[in-house]
């Protein structure tokens, strides 16, 4: 083994990282992933997650779940915190979005374009990064040289994407110019002037960070993959996030992997859009005669929908307790409202086209199957489980449904602890494992 | 060197290559627990109600503890009413027998995390037809 490849999972609401050997796609054992504790110092719910967020506060800059808690903690004074950063990267002049002010909620001080505050959170991040492979007994001494460092990403750009990957290597290289100039772990987050000392000293003299691209498609194909004997010369992944719905078809042919561009749907409907559907329902369900009452439901459902939801799809109905009222909602209600089916419609639409397009290239390939995996937050919802088991309608191959958390991270060593927590990790390991042929972009 | 040092070293280089499988383990199950810490609160808080005479917390109880076993990657081992083969590694006979039953219907589930069986499932003997 000559070293190992870390991933970021630049996420939209948390960020994640892993490591594997070098070889593990061609010697796969389980017990040398390494998923990494980048939270363990910043006081979130998880070790291994870290929040994507940064708080411009009165003389200071705070990161991560400090940012989210203090932004929630005026949000009342139209303050906030700048989340979701990550979504910036999919608009068309990046180099336009990254020049702008952020809003004065945001940055009252107007001290910072949006480029900074991304510079200075991934700054943040590799710090994290840093301290996680220090505090790692498999990692420790291993050396900076050692690594071979991603970041996985969505297709968002099509074509573009080594325009998007020459902009994020600028970014991450400030960012490693910056870290090395200003320590960002204290918890109170650093100054204003200290951050943005560093960030002009070091723009001028900053050089790309060496980075692979890795689109997070072909990461869910690298970990459901893996160790296995794969003959599908195709696999088509459906992912649904918070804000976007992402199918993807990759073509196989022995370890390198293509993402066929033209298959490749976003549709703005996704996890989001769900809870609304679901929050509607509620309110229809309580019958409240004010809209102050209404409100106020409204703010408890989208409060407890992470856990409702998860209820919800995993036993076909959940429950909530509201001003001392039960209040339930059936998966065949969502199934039936409106705006769910309009929804359910276009998704349909559009992964049957993917799927024909995986169908074709599996036929010309000489290929009898098609393998499909639902990721992100939405892969458990009933109606995605039934998506992926779609026949394609013509015939000649047949559809192979994987899951979404593969059996290896079953695997005895973990003592059950790996399968709970492996869909928030499963882009950074998949990642991870990944062979180089499978990077959508080299460093 | 001697055999039982020989053994002694070797049991010490194995615990070491063991160590931080072990610390990524106890790190997951620490990111797994938070989850569900907070679904077990909330079914504390729900049986509380339910003691207290509030007749729809039992409900409740059983929503957050299934959503609390779901984030610890606990599953339902067989269901209810299925009928199986008489396994004594997975069932345990409601009330005992002079000698095991060829099949079984299920009472209630057991539950597993990965291959491990954590609580049996309950069941009855079912009689062959005359």
């Amino acid at each position: 083994m000559s070293g190992w490849t870390l991933c970021i999972d630049f996420g939209t609401a948390f960020s994640k990282a892993a490591a594997a050997p070098d070889d593990a796609w061609e010697k796969f054992d389980p017990k040398r992933i390494r998923p990494l504790a980048i939270g363990g110092a910043d006081g979130g719910r998880s070790p291994f997650l870290l929040d994507s967020a940064i708080f411009v506060d009165d003389d200071r800059i705070l990161f991560g779940n400090a940012a989210v808690a203090r932004g929630d903690a005026l949000s009342e004074q139209k303050r906030m915190a700048l989340k979701s950063f990550k979504t910036l990267l999919s608009v068309s002049d990046l180099d336009r979005a990254l020049n702008t002010a952020p809003a004065r909620s945001i940055d009252p001080h107007r001290a910072f374009t949006m480029r900074d505050l991304i510079v200075l959170y991934l700054a943040y991040l590799s710090q994290a990064v840093e301290r996680a492979v220090a505090n790692d007994a498999m990692l420790t001494g291993a050396g900076a040289a050692a690594f071979e460092f991603r970041y996985a990403a969505p297709a968002w750009r099509r074509g573009d994407s080594a325009g998007l990957h020459s902009h994020v290597m600028r970014l991450f290289g400030e960012a490693d110019a910056v870290r090395g100039a200003v320590d960002l772990s204290a918890p109170g987050g650093v100054s204003i002037d200290a951050a943005k000392q560093a960030l002009v000293a070091t723009r001028s003299t900053s050089a790309p960070a060496q980075m692979g691209l890795i689109f997070e498609a072909t990461a869910a194909a690298a970990y459901t993959s893996i160790g296995l004997k794969v003959d599908a010369p195709a696999m088509i992944v459906l992912d649904m996030g918070a804000g976007t719905t992402d199918i993807a078809v990759l073509a196989r042919a022995g370890n390198r992997v293509e993402e066929l561009l033209d298959a490749q749907v976003t549709l703005k409907q996704a996890g989001d859009y769900i809870d609304r559907v679901i929050a509607n329902l509620a309110l229809e369900a309580a019958r409240l005669k004010t809209t102050g009452q209404q409100a106020e439901l409204w703010s408890a459902m989208m409060r407890d929908m992470r856990d409702f939801k998860e209820t919800l799809f995993a036993e076909g109905r959940a429950s909530i307790r509201h001003e001392g009222k039960k209040i339930t909602i059936a998966m065949k209600d969502v199934t039936r409202a409106k705006d769910f089916r309009a929804f359910e419609t276009d998704l349909a639409d559009a992964y049957e086209d993917a799927l024909e397009t995986a169908r074709r290239y599996a036929v010309t390939d000489g290929g009898r199957e098609i393998q499909s995996v639902a990721v992100g937050g939405g892969a458990a919802a009933p109606f995605i489980q039934a998506m992926i088991r779609t026949k394609p309608r013509r015939g000649g191959v047949k559809v192979t449904p994987k899951p979404a958390t593969p059996d290896w991270a079953h695997a005895p060593e973990f003592r059950g602890n790996l399968a709970p927590v492996f869909p928030q990790l499963a882009i950074a390991i998949g990642g991870a494992l990944a062979p180089r042929e499978m990077l959508a972009a080299g460093a | 060197m001697p055999a039982a040092k020989t053994a002694k070293k070797t049991k010490s280089a194995a615990r070491k290559r063991a160590a931080p499988l072990r610390d990524l383990t106890r790190q997951l199950a620490e990111a797994a627990w938070a989850d569900a810490d907070a679904a077990l609160a909330e079914a504390l808080a729900e049986f509380a109600a339910w003691e207290a005479g509030e007749a729809d917390a039992a409900a409740f109880v059983g929503q957050a503890l299934r959503r609390a076993a779901r984030k610890r990657g606990l599953t339902p081992l067989s269901a209810a009413g299925a009928l199986e083969p008489y396994d004594a590694a997975l069932h345990v006979l409601v009330k005992s027998a002079s000698r095991p039953p060829a099949r079984v219907k299920i009472k209630s589930p057991g539950v597993m995390r990965g291959g491990e069986v954590l609580a049996k499932a309950r069941v009855t003997p079912v009689r062959r037809r005359p």
